[in-house]
């Protein structure tokens, strides 16, 4: 089978295209188009069909692990693929660690050393006990995620752009010193013992379950990151489709009604509304894979995210 | 029912447009009738009760797109009526020492002149289904130069006040506080005028894209 390649502007991407044997997948095609260009790899390429000029209709993405026969309307013997450069990959893991590194390291700054002095504030500091706890409270909380980065999630082989690396620090790393500032202020006001020491239990428990919440979807897997999807059932999965994620925020809340700054509550609203997103989603896709037809199991009755509003 | 609503949306966008185009037409009025009676430093005492509500009637604008009354889109409007919501209220209104420099006089006129052929523009579409093409030719081709005029008259203002924001300590929010939490309103317009260097090319090259795509539109009918 001849395949050409073209990019998005029209131009052929390989002098006279590429020959394929006839049972060859995408995947194949994607090792050829790297061995001759050197530069872009597998995870680099999205290829898609052309689609006709003019028209508005979304390409067809290639599926890596199908035949390209599939794409060539059977008969022909030639096919035509449309390349995109997705820019450089890394893998989740990766993105994930810097993520989570940055908020790690910027708040015990902020708790430990004097830096205050560089915000005009000369006088000695005295921790309040909700501080300290807090510092020890965001340190685990980030360290549990690096660790579950490490040692519990499975990713898939899917991978991010570095542009995101970027664009996810700043809102991690930005985030974690507006909190840390407010929180370790020398002029800080804090919460009555009762209120700092109920937010906080709450927050360690939800963070427990978050803990185990991950150790159930790890195992919704398969080892190989091929798995597919799966009706995530158990604990707090038998309740929400996204236990994780509600685990997650109302941790933050705990977190929030301990040390009580405006600026935690905008991170957690903000991220509450991110993953609210993610979990629109995620409902969807399972509710309309598990549709109840041909065998396939019926998505059960579930809240999507917060209960007892989503 | 549906025809009964689209004429309510009608009558309703031709009032409120014209009623804001005889705001700001009351604005450029006073605004020449005090350069030409007295000087530059009265223009805003002049002008203040129109500018103030027409320049806050816009809000209603961004409202329009965000029920769909009408097409243009929020990211469009409110970084631009956004930004002339502050120097009105935030600088002028906010700080009466800025409001003697001579940089107002340009900062209305240009407004006002804009918005007029705006405002006229829709007003006249509302009411006649279609505006005639050099009124067309006006509302995109005018801020070629009093978009110029304009940004630089709201970037100057805002530096100006800095010295007035910074030692009035006015809208500022300091620790300690139940809410922990802090602002500062000078830090606030710092950032604002930050915001102002990538900001204004960008609606710029915007509303160059949008000439472009409108007249030569029309030029094909």
């Amino acid at each position: 089978m001849k395949v050409s390649v073209v990019t998005r502007s029209g131009k052929e991407l390989l002098k006279g295209g590429i020959d394929l044997n006839d049972s060859a997948t995408v995947a194949d095609l994607q090792e050829a188009i790297h061995k001759k260009t050197k530069k872009f790899y597998p995870s680099r390429q999205r290829l898609t069909l052309p689609v006709q000029p003019g028209s508005k209709a979304k390409p067809t993405v290639l599926n890596s692990k199908k035949s390209l026969k599939e794409y060539s309307d059977g008969n022909s013997n030639t096919i035509t693929v449309v390349f995109k450069d997705l820019g450089t990959q890394v893998s989740y893991r990766t993105l994930f660690f810097f993520e989570y590194l940055g908020p790690l390291v910027i708040y015990p700054i902020f708790h430990y050393l004097p830096v205050y002095r560089y915000f005009g504030y000369k006088e000695e500091r005295v921790m309040h006990p909700v501080q300290t706890y807090a510092c020890y409270y965001w340190c685990f909380h980030y360290f549990k995620r690096i660790m579950e980065t490490f040692f519990v999630h499975r990713f898939s082989h899917a991978t991010s752009p570095l542009s995101n690396v970027f664009r996810n620090c700043m809102y991690y790393w930005s985030f974690g010193a507006f909190i840390a500032y407010y929180v370790n202020h020398p002029l800080y006001t804090p919460v009555s013992d009762l209120q700092w020491k109920i937010g906080f239990g709450f927050g360690l428990l939800c963070q427990l379950s978050n803990f185990y919440c991950h150790i159930l979807l790890k195992n919704l897997r398969s080892p190989d990151g091929n798995g597919g999807y799966q009706i995530p059932r158990g604990f707090l999965f038998n309740i929400v489709t996204c236990a994780n994620y509600t685990t997650e925020i109302y941790q933050w809340v705990g977190f929030n009604i301990a040390t009580q700054t405006v600026a935690g509550y905008i991170f957690a609203v903000v991220a509450a509304g991110i993953m609210t997103n993610w979990a629109l989603a995620k409902h969807r896709r399972l509710k309309k894979l598990f549709d109840g037809k041909d065998g396939k199991p019926k998505y059960p009755r579930r809240w999507v995210i917060l209960p007892p509003f989503l | 029912m549906a025809g009964f609503l689209s004429l309510l949306r009608r009558v309703y966008l031709s009032l409120y447009n014209w009623t804001v185009c005889f705001g700001w037409m009351q604005v450029l009025y006073f605004a020449v009738k005090t350069l030409k009676e007295s000087s530059y430093e009265n223009v805003y005492d002049g002008v203040e009760k129109p500018l103030l509500l027409a320049q806050t009637a816009a809000v209603l604008e961004i409202f329009h797109g965000l029920i769909g009354l009408v097409r243009s889109p929020v990211t469009a409007t409110l970084p631009q009526i956004g930004s002339r919501l502050y120097v009105t209220w935030g600088v002028l209104y906010s700080f009466p020492e800025t409001r003697t420099h001579f940089l107002v006089s340009s900062l209305v006129i240009s407004w006002a002149i804009t918005e007029i052929i705006r405002y006229s523009f829709f007003g006249v579409k509302e009411v006649f289904g279609s505006a005639p093409s050099w009124l067309q030719w006006l509302r995109y081709s005018t801020f070629l130069m009093l978009y110029p005029t304009g940004i630089t008259s709201e970037v100057g203002l805002i530096y100006i006040a800095l010295a007035y924001i910074m030692s009035s300590e006015k809208y500022c929010l300091r620790m300690p506080n139940k809410l922990n939490f802090s602002f500062d309103y000078y830090y606030g317009a710092l950032a604002i005028l930050g915001i102002y260097v990538p900001g204004s090319p960008h609606m710029y090259s915007y509303m160059l894209g949008q000439r472009k795509k409108v007249l030569s539109r029309s030029k094909k009918d």
